[in-house]
Order: structure tokens, then sequence, then C-alpha cells
């Protein structure tokens, strides 16, 4: 069994997300999106059940590849990228158009995400990207049981429903469907000396275009009055008056 | 312009989504047709303003890529130039699989969008609403994913007047379908919301929101972390990933207005937040501000309401 993991290094999320011409400013040290943790335990999961290889695939600036080798450092074998300057800005259809690519590359049979990125959350490129490799397609995995069958629970509108996983299939797993493992000192060595490579984008189908043209940025006032008031045990009286000024009570 | 609605359905009725979307399409003169997806046996969802497709799929199988491609069939042979879809998980897969099938991105997490002159524009929040971006689309189609309670929705007259298409089920067998019970006002259309966050400690602690919540008729909601923490249902999730809520007052306990969380609340009309931390970002939005912990305010606002 192959799996292809996707994996995307994000600005530090404890930093606001700044913008340059619409388009994310992203430091050379990027982070590994937490979001694709849930994907990668997944992933590893299946591994120790069926003997899997497990490769990461990214799309974007590589920069000290801090994020790619937290991801290898949780457990996943080898890491493969692309990283070009006429991707700067992509949108999503065109990021699922080149990771489909490189997993279409890799052969693989299985291709798990996280629902969505916390930088950019369109929360489109699972399902693009499965219908790229014209597999199923099964979004927002909130639980996975491995026994000889895999089942899978998704979440849906009104509850859940389980399938059986397919041979091959695109899954994205939401967060909290499983509890991402964390990386001791030896795993962290260990990934040192695990592969990472670039693949140049001449060497994939590429049939996008940037049909989304950024416009403007535009700050929203804020017309909240942000009154703050220091408890010292008798704060909740304003929220009783307020209360009943707005006639909640 | 010639426009395709994807409609869901609720309870036997068209989803309060698709009928935000369906006004707004209104509102800008728009050309426009509803294809609703659902499993419902009859469920009534014709319109008096427009025409109404609906494609019945079955619900013992998850087919929504055979969907797509019935819905791409119609794009093409009506067409259609542009297609929206509220941001629900149905929503969401068929949208981007349409993407693909017209090679066109989609524009997600839409809050306002407008024509002119043949060109779709959109409006997106980010960073928790504070800023708005604003794209043109390009393409011959564009496809747009449209946050809930972006738009008022439009009052319509439903009839049993629309054309049904049977589809296939899929390989892909579903079993174990299991429908979350709902009790107590629902997060989207309560006038009071109280939600919770980490700053409730523990899972045990959620007993003083519900006290709070019967006192005041509120409905419960909660951020993404608690959520995954495994506290409270998915369903009851306010925010970027979760849901929108615009209550005449939201009480936030504990919650410290991550950018996820603010997407879901910061259109409430009163917002009063209780949270230990002086510097936390939920203050910004907050009409009525506590600094103090909350599981001491909650016990006394329960005593004395």
């Amino acid at each position: 069994m192959k799996i292809a993991v996707c994996a995307k290094q994000i600005p530090d999320p404890a930093n606001e997300v700044t913008y340059s011409n619409g388009t994310i400013v992203r430091p050379e040290e990027q982070v590994l999106d937490d979001t694709d943790r849930y994907g990668i335990e997944v992933a590893l999961q299946l591994k120790e059940k069926f003997d899997a290889e497990v490769t990461i695939i990214s799309m974007g600036p590589s920069g000290t590849q801090k994020g790619l080798q937290q991801a290898l450092q949780m457990g996943a074998d080898k890491a493969v990228f692309v990283d070009d300057e006429s991707l700067k800005g992509a949108n999503s259809l065109m990021t699922a158009n080149v990771l489909s690519e490189l997993a279409k590359s890799l052969s693989a049979d299985i291709v798990i995400f996280g629902t969505e990125s916390t930088d950019g959350y369109s929360g489109t490129v699972p399902q693009q990207v499965s219908r790229y490799l014209d597999l199923e397609c099964i979004s927002y995995v909130k639980a996975v049981e491995i026994n000889d069958n895999v089942t899978l629970t998704r979440q849906t509108v009104e509850g859940s429903e389980k399938l059986n996983m397919p041979e091959k299939c695109v899954l994205s797993v939401t967060a909290g469907g499983v509890e991402p493992r964390y990386p001791n000192f030896k795993d962290i060595m260990a990934a040192k000396s695990k592969p990472i490579e670039q693949v140049s984008i001449s060497d994939l189908t590429i049939n996008t275009t940037q049909n989304l043209e950024f416009i403007d940025i535009e700050t929203v006032e804020n017309s909240k009055s942000g009154e703050k008031i220091i408890d010292e045990g008798e704060a909740y009286q304003e929220i009783v008056n307020k209360l009943k000024e707005l006639k909640v009570i | 312009m010639k426009t395709l609605i994807i409609g869901e359905i609720i309870n036997n009725n068209l989803s309060s989504g698709t009928l935000e979307i369906l006004g707004k399409a209104k509102s800008l003169d728009l050309d426009v047709q509803v294809v609703t997806v659902g499993s419902d046996e009859n469920p009534s969802i014709g319109l008096d303003l427009c025409k109404q497709t609906y494609l019945k799929r079955q619900n013992n199988s998850l087919n929504l890529s055979k969907v797509a491609t019935k819905i791409s069939e119609m794009i093409k042979n009506e067409e259609i130039s542009l297609i929206l879809g509220s941001s629900t998980y149905m929503c969401r897969d068929l949208i981007s699989f349409l993407s693909v099938d017209l090679n066109s991105s989609p524009v997600s997490n839409v809050i306002d969008f407008d024509v002119a002159s043949g060109n779709v524009s959109t409006v997106n929040s980010i960073n928790g609403g504070e800023s708005l971006y604003k794209t043109k689309i390009n393409s011959d189609q564009a496809l747009l994913l449209i946050r809930p309670k972006a738009f008022d929705p439009i009052e319509v007259n439903f009839n049993e007047d629309f054309e049904t298409i049977d589809l296939d089920g899929s390989d892909l067998e579903v079993f174990d379908i299991f429908i979350e019970e709902k009790s107590g006002p629902q997060l989207e259309d309560s006038k009071v919301v109280i939600s919770a966050g980490r700053g409730m400690v523990d899972k045990e602690n959620l007993e003083l929101i519900e006290t709070l919540a019967s006192k005041l008729n509120a409905a419960i909601g909660g951020t993404r972390a608690i959520v995954d923490a495994g506290w409270m249902p998915y369903s009851q999730q306010v925010g970027q990933t979760g849901k929108t809520v615009k209550p005449d007052v939201y009480i936030a306990c504990g919650i410290s207005g991550a950018t996820q969380h603010q997407v879901g609340m910061k259109d409430s009309k009163f917002v009063i937040a209780i949270n230990k931390d002086e510097e936390a970002p939920i203050f910004q939005l907050a009409d009525l501000g506590i600094v103090g912990d909350t599981l001491s305010v909650i016990p006394k606002l329960n005593d004395n309401i």
C-alpha cells in the first residue's frame, strides 16, 4: 500500500497572517499545519497495520523545511515537494492540480488530507484532488477503526455515517478524529536522514490557470466599545444589568 | 447572468443557506435556477419564482461524485456562468468536484458578491473579520461557496412543482447512519447564544453554562478546541469550520477569541465576554468585557437571574 499525505508549511499561527498584494507573506521558517497532523496520524496507523509506505507531499515555498521535518518526525518515510515562483498565490484548483500530479507520480493508493489549511482555509483541495485522480473522496473523516477492514466514520450535517475504506481513495480527516503522536528525541534524530526530494514543476502536467484576480484588501471598522471591567467579585452585576437593559431577562 | 444554485434540504424544506443565496441572486436580478440535492422522499421544495430540479440520491451510499457529474452536464447544457452553494459539507464536496470539471478555481468563504458587465466579483472576510479580501473572477464560469448568514433569506412559497431525477448509488456503501439528537433552542436561530471555550477548564463545568442557558432560553455553542476535545458535538461548534451565528446577545465564556472562532460570531449584535486574560482578542469584539474567572462569574449569574 502506498500512501501520500499532504502536509502544508504555514507561517507560525501564533502570528497574525499578513498579506502582500493579496498573497500570504511566508517567512523562511514555516511550521507544519496542525490540521495536517491528523491526516499524518491516520496514515501512520494504516502503515502499522498494512506495512504501507508513507510519503509526505507538499507545495509552497520550502524555506528551512521545518514543517516538512516535523511531518517526517511523526514517522512518515519521505517527503516530496514542489516549490516554484510560478505557484506564488496559487488558487485552490492549481494547488490541487500540483498535489494530484505528485500523488500520481508516487502511484499512491490512498491520499490523505486535513480538511482545510489553517492559513488559507478554502477547504476544497482534498475533493479537487480526488476528482483529478478519478478516485472516490471520503471527506470529513472523524474516526478510523483499523482491523482487517478499515472502517471510517464521516461527519455529516445531521450526525455521522460509516463506510469501509476502498483500496484506492482520497480522505480528508477532521481535527479531533485521531490523536496525533508526538515525536520523541529518537524520532526527531531519525527524521534528519529521511529523504526530502524537490520535484520540478516542469515534470508535472499543470493545466489550471490563475482565474482569481486579487483586487483589494480593506480594513473593517470595529464598532465594538471594547469596554473592560476587572472582576473583583461583583462584575456579574454588570452582566445582569445589561441583560435587563437588553430585555433578555 | 445564467445562475445555478445548489440547494440543500433540511426538514423537508430548502435549507436557510439556500434561501439566503436565492435572496441575494434575486436582488441582483440574475437568471436563476435551483438544483437541489437530497435523499428525502417527497420534499416540498418547488419554487414559484424559478425552475427547480431535484437530484434524488440514495442515502445508503456515498455518491456525491456522481451527483457532481450530473450537475456538470446541466451546467454545460444550460450554459450556466455562475454556480452558487452554501459552505456546507455537501456543497463543499460538490463545488470542489465541479471546479475540476469546469477548470475554474472556486472562491470559498464568500460573504458578498456582485455581478457587473458579465464579471463576478467576491468579498471574503479574512483575519477573523478584521479585513475584507476582494477578488475578481476571470473564468467563463464562477463557482462560489457562500458562508451561512451572509444574506437575508428570501420569502418563498413552496409547491410540488419540480422535476425529480433519480440518481444511482455507488459502490461506497454507507451504514450506521447516526442522527444527533437536537434539544433546546438551536444555535442558528436563537436570540441568545452562550459559548464555551477552554477557559471552562473541564467538561463537567459545562453544567454551569447549561444552567445559565436554560435561564436565558439560550442556545449553547463552543469553540473548535472544546469540540475537538470531545466536550460537545460538532453541531455546536461556532466558527470558521463550524456554524455562523448572529444572535442579539452572544456570551463568550472562557473564549480567547481565535480568528477561527471570531468568524462565526463577530456579527452578533451585543457581545459579552468573560475571560481571565485581559489581552484576549475576544475583548476587541466585546461590547461588555469582564476580566475575570468564568468559573466564578457564571455561578453568580446563575444565582442572581
